[in-house]
């Protein structure tokens, strides 16, 4: 166990000394390698060990939140009676005591990383890469990057919460440049999972993912620049879900709902998308990039409905948003690691199908943008307004999917283009992302199937 | 703790060529005030220590927050795993030192560190009363103070021995403005380790002013205009675009600046600058990370490029000296900045037929290429015809490539700003870009 159980029990007691209400104790102790490539050739190896101990205290609606990376019973006491200080002595809240501990048993790995040689990961990115370069004469650079964690937390709670579990994440990422007469182009793609190193070596295909990398950058180097204009874009499945998870997700998320700085606050139960939208954040789903058996409050992670036939449903809560929300928590607490405080954050989300077919879909549109492939975007919480780049993408001629188009980038907002998806298809899939906000950097997954947005204003540098 | 001599020893004993430690710790305070009260309090106390070691010529590394001496063998052992997976052509370097560190001054500023906590709450409950006094569209108000300390000493065993102790603070403040047809956001940060900086009515005024006019933001006509960048925007491009200035990226060939020097890259106007003595700057550096002396020096000089930014695996193979940018593992500038210029903000925006003032950029993370230089953003801002800003503009894309901007910059702001993300620019005006709205 990563901390003795009556030191915990005796930090806890610490934390509510004077006058707190909930203290939480978050151990965590996380090993990495991080393997990076160019050209074949293995840049960098390096590993990190973390471990250190946040603990959360809290009085109605104000937190304290305090880390260190001592392990010295003394240091963490302190922490917990320093932490404490910030209420003032009136009642003191007796804790429940902590229950058996619970072990997290989803989610395993067979091969676990620390039993995988950095002999054999660099063989995996060898062959990526050679996938990758041997694609076309144009392919001038193809960067891998391997990421692998096991990360192992144990969370206590003054109402009686004891658990832990060890989570296992990789992930490589490969990344080619095609170059022509000055012109460059990128194309990328980054699978991973929540299991063990089983799913780069036996489950995917790997020299697959590489060409693809490859083939959409190539594309794009002969794509020309994307036109501008109000039009209706398609949008494919898969990594296209990360639409959804800026656009709407974050403002479904209690750290901005709870403060009325949603466009989405107050609106529970209306209807805020079109009729045959239904969206869902589960963070449940076996060996997942963004599962877990618990949140990192130590509750059980939920399958959450968010919007189902166009109707909000649930808001992502975590505890103490939960309590200035006056509802219950959902589950949907995360964090970087012990370094930050959770909050509510997205897990694996996605667009569930729809009735449509992605043939019908394209056939629909007389003319408009094929994104194929997004890139990355952002969202402003407070009134949802979005970007987002378009990887690859292609115009949509007269029902058909038309010539590659380059420097597309999609800007709009996420409340009205809720309402502006007009067709869905029944091709759901997922793809891995990181997903960056107060509780630092996790994995999440997006996901959506093919959907049409009537109208979105498209950026680009061409003409019609 | 380890014992840093016994580390050195055995990585001798295990057959590492040479062997290099940075131990950091850091310090955190942070508050935030949400409706006058204290929201979150948080307190950390963090130590790292990185260990590089070089076996067979090529570099492990190994982090670690554990710094127990049992942890020592798997360190070392797992350095030379590593090292010995790598094959790049380039053999790694530990630094015996420069003769001279150029010393910076007022890094580490006692009165900050030793200023009572209860200040800097009333600070942000002044904010917190001022932002809901200013106007009553004001809906929300979220400010927070954030102090570091951070203290790092850099060995070798070739006889390097560096430290260098810093601490800064920054204040957020964040206010979503609502007249109840539309909702706006406003926001900004102020970096400083003195106190005494923090100006409370100008930061109030700006945020919500900002947020404020833009009430009722639309979007405009697709076609160029002529565009002034605020200080912000332009820092956020700079920001996207910074590696193009990495001597690794040129020489991978992965930079759009690759055989450019001492030739014009930008309109003569534009003057670029790593200034690693900024005042009041935390990112300030007498060392970097690889124990190199840094340096003050023009990486664009009216509108040429005179030097690339290198560490010393970049300088051996173009055969130059290290510039002093090798930090965290990579190369970057310790404080970029783009010089002044001449003309002042009203003259650029009288001198503006038809054009927009650009205050905000989005999503410089994806709609930026680095390789390329070709960027597609989200911006917001204002529309200026005739000489006057006419009206708050929002949702809207410009689109350009990072070199042909440069070469079109017609004006340079005279006052320059230092932005939350340590880029320091001033406003400029582009001659034309390319904007899509409706």
């Amino acid at each position: 166990m990563l901390l003795e159980k009556k030191l915990i029990e005796d930090l806890l007691d610490a934390g509510l000394s004077r006058g707190a209400d909930f203290a939480e104790i978050f151990v965590e102790e996380t090993d990495s390698t991080m393997l990076q490539s160019l050209s074949g050739r293995l840049e960098k190896a390096n590993s990190s060990k973390i471990r250190g101990v946040g603990i959360r205290l809290a009085k109605k609606l104000q937190t304290v939140y305090g880390y260190t990376n001592s392990q010295n019973p003394e240091d963490l006491l302190k922490l917990a009676k320093d932490l404490s200080k910030s209420f003032e002595t009136d009642t003191i809240i007796k804790r429940t005591p902590l229950m058996e501990l619970e072990v997290g048993k989803r989610h395993k790995a067979k091969i676990k990383p620390k039993d995988v040689s950095l002999t054999e990961k660099v063989a995996l990115m060898k062959k990526a890469y050679k996938a990758a370069s041997e694609y076309d004469e144009a392919i001038k650079q193809v960067s891998v990057y391997l990421i692998d964690s096991t990360q192992t937390v144990l969370i206590a709670n003054s109402e009686g919460r004891f658990v832990t579990e060890t989570r296992y994440r990789e992930r490589i990422s490969i990344s080619s440049v095609a170059a022509k007469e000055g012109v460059m182009q990128t194309g990328s793609v980054g699978p991973g999972s929540g299991k063990g190193y089983e799913y780069l070596f036996d489950e995917i295909d790997i020299e697959e993912y590489a060409r693809e990398a490859s083939k959409v950058a190539v594309t794009m180097l002969n794509a020309d620049e994307c036109p501008s204009g109000v039009m209706p874009v398609v949008i494919h499945n898969g990594f296209g879900g990360v639409i959804f998870h800026e656009a709407c997700g974050h403002s479904l998320e209690a750290t901005s709902v709870a403060k009325n700085a949603s466009v989405f606050s107050g609106k529970m139960g209306q209807k805020i998308a079109s009729d045959i939208v239904t969206a869902i954040d589960d963070g449940t789903l076996e060996n997942r990039w963004g599962s877990a058996n618990y949140d990192d409050e130590g509750y059980p992670q939920q399958r959450r409905v968010l919007i189902e036939n166009g109707i909000l449903k649930s808001y992502m809560i975590d505890k103490l948003n939960g309590r200035r929300m006056k509802t219950e928590a959902t589950g949907s607490s995360r964090r970087q690691n012990y370094k930050f405080a959770p909050t509510s954050r997205m897990s694996n989300t996605f667009i569930d199908n729809g009735k449509s077919k992605f043939e019908e879909i394209i056939a629909a549109t007389k003319f408009g943008l094929f994104a194929k492939k997004l890139g990355g975007g952002s969202v402003n919480p407070g009134n949802g307004d979005f970007n987002f780049s378009v990887m690859e993408g292609y115009m949509i001629r007269n029902g058909k999917i038309a010539e590659p188009v380059r420097g597309a980038s999609l800007v709009g907002n996420g409340g009205k283009i809720l309402t502006k998806i007009d067709m869905i298809a029944d091709n759901l899939d997922s793809a891995r992302g990181m997903c960056g906000s107060i509780s630092g950097s996790i994995p999440a997954d997006v996901g959506q199937p093919t959907i049409r947005v009537t109208e979105i204003t498209v950026g680009g540098k061409g003409g019609n | 703790m380890m014992d840093i001599d016994k580390l050195f020893k055995q990585a001798k004993a295990k057959g590492i060529e040479d062997i290099q430690i940075s131990l950091s710790n850091s310090t955190n305070l942070s508050i935030t005030i949400y409706e006058g009260d204290v929201d979150k309090y948080e307190i950390a106390d963090n130590s790292k220590l990185i260990v590089k070691g070089i076996f067979n010529k090529k570099m492990g590394v190994y982090s670690t927050e554990v710094m127990e001496n049992d942890l020592i063998d798997e360190i070392l052992d797992t350095i030379i795993e590593s090292a010995k997976v790598i094959d790049s052509e380039d053999d790694a370097i530990i630094y015996e030192g420069d003769k001279e560190y150029t010393k910076v001054e007022g890094l580490f500023n006692e009165d900050l560190a030793k200023l009572d906590v209860s200040k800097k709450i009333d600070l942000l409950k002044t904010l917190d009363t001022k932002f809901h006094k200013y106007d009553e569209r004001i809906k929300h108000v979220e400010t927070s103070y954030t102090e570091i300390t951070n203290s790092f000493i850099l060995r070798n065993s070739k006889g390097l021995n560096l430290e260098n102790k810093a601490n800064s603070s920054y204040v957020v403040g964040e206010v979503i403005v609502s007249d109840g047809l539309d909702q706006r956001t406003g926001f900004d940060a102020k970096i400083t380790n003195d106190f005494n900086d923090y100006n409370v009515d100008e930061f109030v005024k700006e945020i919500s002013d900002d947020a404020l006019n833009s009430l009722g933001a639309d979007s405009v006509v697709s076609k160029n205009y002529e565009i002034l960048f605020s200080s912000l925007s332009l820092a956020t491009l700079f920001s996207a675009f910074q590696n193009v200035f990495s001597a690794n990226a040129v020489q991978k060939g992965l930079s759009l600046l690759k055989d450019k020097l001492e030739q014009s890259v930008g309109s003569d106007l534009v003057n670029v600058i790593d200034d690693p003595f900024m005042k009041k700057s935390a990112s300030s550096r007498s060392f970097d990370d690889e124990g190199v002396a840094t340096k003050r020096k023009y990486l664009i000089e009216k509108g040429v490029l005179k030097t690339y930014l290198h560490n010393l695996v970049t300088a051996k193979k173009d055969g130059v000296n290290s510039t002093g940018n090798g930090f965290g593992g990579g190369i970057s500038a310790v404080n970029l900045k783009v010089e002044a210029g001449e003309t002042s903000f009203e003259d650029m925006v009288k001198s503006i037929k038809d054009g927009l003032y650009i205050t905000n950029v989005q999503g410089a993370h994806a709609g930026a290429n680095p390789v390329s230089g070709d960027f597609s953003l989200q911006a917001a801002g204002y529309h200026i015809v005739d000489g006057k800003i006419v009206s708050p503009v929002a949702l809207i894309t410009v689109a350009g490539n990072f070199l042909t901007m440069l070469k079109d910059v017609v004006m340079v702001g005279n006052k320059t700003k230092m932005t939350y993300f340590g880029i320091t620019c001033p406003p400029v005006k582009i001659n034309s870009m390319i904007v899509s709205g409706k």
